[in-house]
């Protein structure tokens, strides 16, 4: 499924342990695609379960399911594969661990296009994104870089507005109007004509005016209850009914937002009256409730209400929030021509296709943007450098270097450090003595003839491992392929001193080439195709399976390409072999397991084992015999 | 249904200090909250993470925000395995035409995240996709530890059971977040748009639906298949059509489908123009790279109109789910009391993928005008109804003709006219009733309330909603705690819906959620 053929994913076991719902037993994990009939397990390798007597039906159900063979074709698989490199390894835990079984700590933010590492008090202020020159190019998101528009004859001092272009599509802020004075603190000055743009003799006003508009009402509010007329009132009323005829339409949504933001505060401010108002409790107000029912035991008293609440007539009329009415408390009403603007320029014949923004473009943009001539160039997203920590036993996996520079870690525990790496490759095999067959094209396997790959397992640890490798017989899936591993169990030598392999080679007699020799060998069942100071290579004989609709799969005439079409996009022609590894070695007794266990001393040995299923990608098959 | 009933109680909840800038007042608040409930999450000092979910995106970003930090879509590419990038090799994967027409609810499943009819979702498979949409969101966009701040989801109001469960226990399984807060988005939209009380009309994905929000609180919802779904799926024949062209007529309808090629930039074209001769050119479906085709606009207008009016279909012939929208509008502001009716027809508000169809909301509500013009506020209708109300108007006219001596210009016609309007009484003339005017007198402060006509408010949507909700301070009925789920699940919420609200009437504030509720979600 990756680029090219052959490829080998590891399935982290987190997937084999879901997040437990406390509300109801577990459901079942299974797929939809899991109707297919319970394959059997057999497979060529010892299968090394025993059978436990069933107790109860969950213990059945859990148990069928850790027999059940794991699917690389199901939907859910996708998202426990890793390439083997991307897995980590928890040594507290001893168990692989894929980005889902890791919880991450920020270590610092940096710029990836200018590496300027960004403090943490900075990157919400900056919206996590890049605070200096650093632009995307809202069109093709390549970067864009600063330049002026004149070419000036001295090369000295460069002269003259700026604009931002894009190297890759040719795009420029010139394209949507904007220039800049300065080539330094674009992320500001655009900052800027954004404000402008959308209004920003409204946005003062208006926040004036609300003020103003709130400095007016609150103490009308009190007066309201003398039941006085406010004439001032209809003044403030009045202006921002101006300016919602004016403004309107330019606002914002990040002006709206504050706007509205700003009303809501005003008008909560203004409607939770003092604590001292007897009718609070009425409308739970949260001063603690052993104030309030103080409060309310007093106000019930007519004669300590006077103390309190003062005039009576408040009581009847508390204030209540009312809703926004005008464009300056954020309300909007839309316009009568409604979307006529919109519609005639999607029509007109300068906008086009191309002049409507893509899905992808509009994503990154403020929700309004709908043209391509509305596209505003983006700045850079800040990137992270995190710390990661096993999930289960917050013991440290990885911890970065802060400076954005440096690639290196003080502490990283990948997983290929204690898993072999397997490694797949075709076996050709010489016929007799003619030419040597050309390597099988993996892109084209033939289906119904035999395949031989080659499965290469390199150790990287200090201790030789034993090794068994499990298939079910038959893959998954509508294809389905015959798989058999012909040396199931084999061991591979520890990760020792290269010097120790050198002299052990110079010690046995150099006799036969290895190339000969590999190209008198056959492949043989139980036996292990070549092997290393700590690598092995076993041999898998795979028959691709027929593809549906094929012409190998039955009498039908000619294929239907229709099917197998739909086959290909849904990668079933795929030949991905599920492996079940099964790896045991004694491992040195680590500092807190002699403390834990007394008897151990240092230098015992410990059994340690590691099981986690793999999937090889062996090639895609063709639908022609 | 309450969850943000409490809205206004909470809010009004605050310590009275006019005009004082954010940080004071959040100190006042928490020493507020700790003294009235210990263990209160308000003591976070950090932003709260506001994520609103819905079955096609998903929007994440900060408590305050006017705008979420990101959108993200789900769709094949998002289900890739790791280090899988034939998305990027290929280009635009939606592009082209498919080898083979397939079955339109496979066509638009892979950029589902669920179906409202969880019989075929794979609920693991969600919690997969959630688990790792979340993940990439904190790493690339929000840029924070996942899990130390609360968080906050706008849902709809409608949710499944089991869904809402693996999106809680996938979200409290996976990181630590010591609560989450649950808004529903219907009201968050109206709170985005200033109003208390407004009709939101969300044209979703899977569904439309039309909620009747009165003071903070739903009324009434009512839900419509007619949506973006069935529109893609419209779209998506329509371009199948063109594709195929004259040489084969049409091969089955409803079974046989294909892709039109960027599934969602579609959405842009349908128009809600049926009077546009001129054409537009779109990158032609047989061959979206090279060719353009040109096609009248009007004719994407159609499909629309197809899907979210249903022109041709009397209204009796529409199930009960799949009414047009006009008609939802309509009866769902039937449903309401007079006095909300009058209140909430004037503050429609229209959210959703559907609002941004240039067009489409204008009408919408042309036609919902139209509705009430013909059929008033009376739910009653029909021949037999008709014919009873034009031998009472004959009995009316009888007796005026009688009785001569009123007014002569009073013409049947327009007694007609006017116990229309008395049957409607969000246009009632106010009488000059002299409760009203000492009513009137004593509210001279408060602003007159616009109501009993057609009027369309615009929202910022339930992002933003959720976003301004949170950074005032305001706390949703539906809070969990991280061990009280753990523990229990949703089991462990108290069924007792009218439990918290008397509560918090007398100041208890809803005993210091030793239980919690799922309120509207229950």
């Amino acid at each position: 499924m990756a680029c090219s053929f052959p490829y080998t994913y590891v399935s982290c076991p987190c997937a084999d342990t879901p997040v437990p719902d406390p509300a109801r037993k577990r459901r079942s994990r299974e797929s939809p695609q899991k109707s297919t009939p319970e394959r059997t397990n057999a497979s060529s390798g010892q299968d090394t379960q025993e059978v436990k007597p069933p107790h109860t039906q969950d213990e059945q159900d859990e148990e069928e399911e850790e027999e059940q063979t794991f699917d690389p074709r199901s939907p859910r698989s996708n998202f426990s594969l890793y390439p083997p490199e991307q897995l980590l390894y928890c040594e507290d835990c001893h168990q692989i661990k894929c980005p889902r079984c890791i919880t991450e700590e920020i270590v610092s933010w940096y710029c990836p296009n200018c590496l300027f590492e960004t403090p943490s008090s900075m990157v919400r202020g900056d919206a996590n994104r890049c605070g200096r020159n650093c632009f995307n190019c809202p069109v093709c998101t390549a970067p864009l870089s600063v330049s002026t528009i004149e070419n000036v004859t001295g090369n000295g001092n460069q002269q003259g507005p700026w604009v931002l272009s894009c190297g890759y599509c040719l795009w420029t802020t010139l394209d949507i109007g904007i220039k800049f004075d300065k080539p330094t603190n674009i992320r500001n000055q655009l900052q800027k004509m954004t404000d402008s743009l959308s209004g920003p003799a409204f946005d003062t006003r208006s926040r004036q005016g609300s003020r103003a508009f709130g400095d007016l009402k609150s103490p009308l509010s009190n007066l309201a209850s003398i039941e006085e007329p406010a004439p001032t009132q209809d003044g403030a009323g009045g202006l921002p009914a101006q300016n919602d005829q004016e403004v309107t339409p330019h606002l914002g949504a990040e002006a709206r937002f504050a706007t509205l933001k700003s009303f809501y505060r005003s008008q909560i401010s203004e409607t939770s009256t003092s604590p001292s108002d007897p009718m609070g409790s009425d409308f739970g107000f949260s001063s603690p409730g052993a104030l309030n029912r103080l409060m309310s035991l007093y106000a019930s008293s007519s004669r300590l209400s006077g103390l309190y609440g003062g005039n009576k007539k408040q009581k009847p009329k508390p204030p209540v929030m009312r809703e926004a009415i005008n464009a300056s408390e954020g309300l909007r009403i839309a316009s009568e021509d409604g979307d006529a603007s919109i519609i005639e320029r999607l029509a007109s014949p300068d906008c086009g296709w191309d002049g409507v923004a893509s899905l992808s473009q509009r994503t990154e943009q403020s929700p309004d943007v709908r043209f391509s001539h509305d596209l505003m160039p983006l700045p850079v997203l800040l990137r992270t450098k995190r710390a990661k920590r096993c999930k289960s036993c917050k013991h440290i996996l990885v911890k970065p270097e802060t400076k954005p520079q440096s690639t290196r870690f003080r502490i990283r525990l990948i997983a290929l450090s204690y898993i072999p790496l397997p490694t797949l490759r075709p076996l050709t095999l010489p016929s007799s003595s003619l030419v040597p067959s050309p390597a099988p094209d993996l892109n084209a396997l033939a289906p119904l003839r035999p395949v031989h790959v080659l499965l290469t397992l390199k150790n990287h640890m200090f201790d030789p491992v034993r090794i068994t490798l499990a298939t079910p017989s038959v893959t998954p899936g509508r294809v389905a392929s015959k798989v058999t591993v012909l040396s199931p169990q084999f061991d591979i030598g520890p990760n020792s001193d290269v010097w120790d392999e050198a002299l052990q080679g110079a010690s046995a007699p150099i006799t036969t080439d290895p190339r000969l020799r590999a190209a008198e060998k056959v492949p043989e069942a139980g036996k292990v195709w070549d092997k290393g100071r700590n690598w092995t290579t076993v041999v898998l004989e795979v028959v691709p399976g027929t593809l549906p609709g094929s012409e190998a799969e039955g009498g039908k005439e000619g294929a239907d390409e229709d099917e197998l079409a739909v086959a290909s996009q849904q990668d079933e022609d795929v030949l991905e072999i599920p492996v079940f590894v099964h790896m045991e070695w004694d491992a040195e007794a680590q500092l807190e397991q002699q403390n834990v266990g007394k008897e151990a001393k240092p230098g015992d040995l410990v059994a340690r084992e590691l099981a986690y299923w793999m999937v090889l990608g062996v090639g895609r098959i063709t639908a022609s015999l | 249904m309450s969850a943000t009933s409490n809205l206004r109680h909470s809010q009004t909840a605050r310590p009275s200090s006019p005009h004082t800038p954010q940080q004071p007042l959040r100190s006042a608040n928490t020493s507020f909250a700790s003294a009235s409930s210990p263990g209160s999450s308000f003591r976070n000092e950090d932003d709260a993470i506001i994520f609103e979910i819905g079955a096609r995106c998903l929007r994440a970003g900060f408590e305050g925000n006017g705008t979420p930090v990101c959108v993200k879509r789900f769709g094949p590419e998002e289900m890739r395995r790791a280090a899988d990038y034939r998305g990027w090799i290929h280009g635009d994967i939606g592009a082209g035409p498919l080898p083979k027409p397939v079955n339109a609810e496979d066509w638009v499943r892979d950029y589902e995240l669920w179906q409202p009819d969880l019989k075929n979702v794979d609920l693991g498979l969600v919690e997969d996709k959630i688990e790792r949409v979340f993940r990439e969101t904190y790493n690339q966009y929000l840029l924070t530890d996942a899990g130390t701040s609360r968080l906050v989801l706008a849902l709809p109001a409608l949710m499944p059971h089991p869904l809402l469960s693996s999106l809680l226990s996938i979200i409290f399984g996976r990181w630590r977040f010591p609560s989450i807060t649950l808004l529903p988005s219907a009201t968050m939209s109206a709170t985005a748009a200033g109003l208390r009380s407004a009709l939101v009309v969300d044209l979703g994905w899977a569904e439309t639906t039309v909620t009747g929000i009165y003071e903070y609180r739903e009324a009434v919802t009512k839900r419509s298949t007619r949506a973006m779904r069935a529109l893609m799926l419209e779209t998506g024949r329509f371009l199948t059509r063109l594709a195929s062209g004259n040489d084969n007529d049409e091969e089955d309808d409803d079974k046989e489908e294909s892709s039109d090629g960027d599934i969602s930039v579609g959405f842009t074209y349908c128009e809600e123009v049926t009077a546009m001769d001129q054409t537009i050119s779109i990158p032609s479906p047989k061959n979206p790279e090279h060719e353009y085709q040109d096609l009248p606009l009007s004719d994407m207008a159609k499909s629309v109109e197809k899907v979210m009016l249903a022109p041709d279909v009397p209204e009796c012939d529409l199930d009960d789910e799949e009414k047009s929208i006009p008609l939802l509008v309509y009866n769902s502001l039937l449903c309401l009391p007079p006095d909300a009716r009058g209140i909430c027809m004037a503050r429609i508000v229209f959210v959703g993928g559907g609002a941004r169809i240039p067009g489409l909301r204008q009408r919408i509500l042309k036609e919902v005008r139209l509705l009430i013009a013909r059929h008033g506020w009376s739910p009653i209708r029909g021949k037999v109804v008709e014919r009873q109300r034009q031998r009472l108007e004959e009995l009316k006219i009888t007796s005026q003709t009688n009785s001569h001596s009123q007014s002569p210009d009073n013409i049947p016609a327009g007694t007609m006219d006017d116990e229309k309007e008395k049957s409607d009484p969000s246009k009632e003339e106010p009488e000059a009733d002299f409760v009203d005017q000492k009513l009137r007198r004593q509210n001279k402060d408060t602003p007159v309330l616009i109501q009993g006509i057609l009027r369309e408010v615009e929202s910022l949507g339930p992002w933003a909603g959720a976003s301004l909700v949170t950074s005032l301070k305001i706390r949703g009925t539906v809070e969990i705690e991280r061990e009280k789920f753990l523990q229990y699940g949703l089991a462990g919420a108290t069924r007792d819906l009218e439990q918290p609200v008397p509560d918090r009437r007398s100041g208890l504030r809803a005993g210091d959620r030793s239980s919690w509720t799922l309120a509207g979600w229950a």
